[in-house]
């Protein structure tokens, strides 16, 4: 889910431009057929720096994660993205509109997706690519053992 | 945004033109997010990557309330503080948190009288350390902009925010605040001044 800079204001599109913001490149793509979607179980990890109310907010270069397990309330989700760029008030009004659990929930119920994995995941965007590396091959083990074979990333 | 996806290469990307901060395009509104959910994961049927697919449905605009005028007579006042304008606004908080059940306040673990205190004392004494400082802030923030949702022509969220940068003690608190941990010699300061207390579109603000 990405817009294009020259949609931004213009400050807004200097901030974001690829001469200041370093996107790391690689020689191949990894894209693997699986099993149908009626049968995949999904997880979402955000990057909107979402975790638990009094987990340990997200700080300038902090490329860890934090942990949203499925059933946690809505009124127990907080936002310490560092940016100040980008809108919260739709967070503020309706947390789906950042983080999809319920919408999920609801596709897994109808049968539309398998499962829904058992546990969330949140990243806070900006981050130096090479600041999350560890952090997401160990997070890569948390899915294979929580038996996801889907991951729904939402930048913000 | 687009570019940089262009550049990554992911597997598959679903590419929207909702605002930045609303990836599933428009709140309360499930049939729009179960739409945009169900494309990107429809995606995964597919392996002729890496692809980036358009997503073909926009969010519907906002109403255009430019003139919109705050209906709560917030503008500071001379004499005003930032603690006494808080306190105005906490009824509108408490209606605001009463009818959607919840809130993003929260982070720092300050009641949003001691967060105040604390910008306060930063604007007239030491700085204290960048990241209390950064979490008040930002609870102070989510505090204001969930208050004036609940104002009785609470406008949109695009004339909420021209309001808070136009209209708030808390706002010209600020950018008061953004020269003086500039010229601090505390890295972590300069980086809250630089980067992560003024939106880029309100930077203009800064004298």
């Amino acid at each position: 889910m990405v817009k294009r800079l020259r949609d931004l204001p213009e400050v807004e599109a200097r901030h974001l431009s690829l001469d200041r913001v370093v996107c790391p490149t690689y020689d191949d793509t990894p894209l693997l057929a699986g099993p149908p979607l009626a049968g995949r179980r999904v997880a979402i990890i955000s990057t909107a720096g979402l975790h638990k109310r009094g987990d340990r907010p997200f700080q300038p270069g902090d490329g860890s994660y934090r942990v949203i397990p499925a059933e946690t309330p809505a009124a127990d989700l907080v936002m310490s993205h560092i940016s100040v760029n980008f809108d919260r008030t739709g967070f503020q009004q309706d947390h789906n509109v950042v983080f999809p659990i319920d919408r999920l929930r609801e596709l897994a119920a109808a049968g539309g997706v398998g499962s829904m994995a058992s546990v969330h995941y949140s990243f806070m965007g900006a981050f130096p690519p090479d600041a999350a590396e560890p952090h997401a091959r160990h997070l890569a083990g948390l899915l294979k053992s929580d038996k996801v074979d889907a991951a729904l990333l939402v930048p913000v | 945004m687009r570019e940089h996806t262009e550049v990554v290469r992911p597997p598959r990307a679903l590419w929207v033109t909702f605002e930045l901060g609303r990836p599933l395009g428009v709140p309360d509104d499930p049939a729009f997010q179960g739409r945009v959910l169900r494309a990107a994961l429809a995606m995964l049927e597919r392996t002729d990557g890496p692809l980036i697919v358009d997503y073909p449905e926009e969010a519907p605009g906002e109403l255009d309330l430019s003139g919109w005028a705050c209906p709560i007579a917030l503008a500071p006042r001379p004499e005003d503080t930032l603690l006494a304008e808080i306190g105005r606004l906490a009824t509108w908080y408490d209606r605001a948190v009463a009818r959607r059940g919840r809130t993003t306040v929260g982070m720092s673990g300050l009641s949003v009288a001691a967060a105040g205190a604390l910008v306060t004392e930063a604007l007239a004494g030491d700085l204290p350390a960048a990241q209390p400082l950064k979490l008040a802030i930002d609870d102070l923030r989510a505090f204001y902009l969930e208050a004036a949702s609940a104002f009785p022509d609470p406008g949109t969220s695009r004339t909420r925010r021209a309001w808070f940068w136009d209209e708030t003690t808390f706002a010209k608190a600020l950018l008061a605040l953004q020269p003086k941990l500039a010229a601090s010699g505390d890295r972590q300061h300069q980086i809250l001044a630089n980067l992560t207390l003024i939106p880029a579109t309100e930077r203009h603000r800064l004298s």
